[in-house]
């Protein structure tokens, strides 16, 4: 467990994660989670079922699938799955966060935090990390994530209720905020085997998509990033040569 | 339990429920599964460097793939306008230094003026 000594550092850490949340990764969150909102009232969802699906679900695309199902009348076991499956990024994304942490840092309450790894969030700390002391990232990350996974919650309802009352233009606009969120935070990728996988990512994935909707972000991560991965271990070899 | 929440009726008001008690515990054991592999993962190995080139390629592929084929509202706007929008923002995050809000916002207000125009 945490030792006492490390304490403050900790505590200051936890602060300047909430402080730094605040500001352009909440605002894109708020955005996104708006925009949610809107689509569970356009769904015929009701209020609760759309703010639980943040609540719990909190990952955008997978919420997008449930509502869209919903919708369609889709059977259960298909909505689910289909939700399940665009989640799977989560793996990976938290396979390669989480052992930037200390050892000593893991304990159970590790499966709760790691509810808070949203895009927005992996995204930040793969940046921020390697700038902050081993034994400050935890706290850090969850300071952060509290305070964005706690501005999604009002703006999902917010956008629920304003849903129908705002002109097309700001809709779309406040739907383009996350994907632009993203790409810019691509161009913080500072590894060339990260810019890589980007790049043999971000070509693959909506060509694999016109073949397999359903399937399309798994085999793009699975085979765009792998072959990224030889592409970089070939570069290396020849560097080292 | 779990055969028990299927067999709600889709007239019920307790269905929608069910299905999002799924999607979300779905959701869930891709975050929890990550923790549980992640605790003895070498930071240096290559297999986390494959692992990193896999989550990098799955976000980055999912990215281009809402700009390039959006479903929903999005497919109103016309792919080039969609890129140019997209296109001026990561040029101005190129091109200076530490310029995401800039950027996010050229990006955002180029997207409501072009669909303000047409």
């Amino acid at each position: 467990m945490a030792t006492p000594a490390l304490r403050p550092l900790r505590k200051a850490a936890f602060w300047t994660g909430c402080r730094h949340a605040f500001g352009v990764p909440a605002a894109v969150l708020v955005a996104g989670m708006i925009g949610f909102g809107a689509l569970g009232q356009a769904s015929g969802l009701s209020l609760g079922v759309t703010t639980a699906a943040t609540i719990f679900m909190y990952a955008l695309p997978g919420q997008v699938v449930f509502a869209e199902m919903m919708a369609l009348g889709a059977s259960g076991v298909a909505i689910a799955l289909a939700a399940a499956l665009t989640a799977a990024r989560f793996l990976p994304m938290t396979m390669t966060l989480l052992p930037q942490v200390p050892q000593e840092d893991r304990d159970l309450t590790l499966y709760a935090k790691s509810h808070l790894i949203s895009m927005t969030t992996w995204a930040i700390m793969m940046r921020d990390f390697s700038k902050l002391e081993p034994q400050a990232r935890l706290a850090y990350f969850t300071g952060f994530g509290l305070v964005c996974w706690g501005c999604s919650i009002p703006s999902t309802v917010m956008g629920y209720l304003v849903a129908g009352h705002v002109p097309v233009p700001i809709t779309l606009g406040l739907i383009m905020i996350n994907p632009l969120f993203f790409l810019l935070t691509f161009t913080e990728v500072k590894t060339q085997f990260g810019r890589l996988a980007l790049l043999t990512g971000g070509l693959s994935g909506p060509l694999v998509y016109s073949l397999s909707p359903s399937w399309s972000i798994l085999i793009s991560g699975l085979l765009g990033g792998t072959l990224a991965f030889l592409i970089d271990a070939s570069l290396r070899q020849k560097a080292a040569k | 339990m779990i055969e028990g929440l299927f067999s709600i009726p889709k007239e019920s008001l307790w269905w929608a429920w069910a299905v999002l008690i799924m999607a979300s515990l779905g959701t869930f054991l891709w975050r929890g599964l990550g923790v549980l592999l992640s605790g003895r993962l070498d930071q240096n190995s290559a297999f986390f460097r494959w692992l990193t080139c896999v989550a990098y390629a799955m976000v980055a592929a999912l990215v281009v793939r809402i700009i390039v084929l959006p479903v929903g509202m999005m497919v109103q706007m016309p792919l080039g306008l969609r890129l140019i929008a997209a296109g001026a923002a990561l040029a101005i995050m190129l091109v200076k230094k530490n310029a995401l809000v800039p950027a996010l916002l050229t990006g955002t207000l180029l997207t409501v003026f072009f669909s303000w125009l047409g």
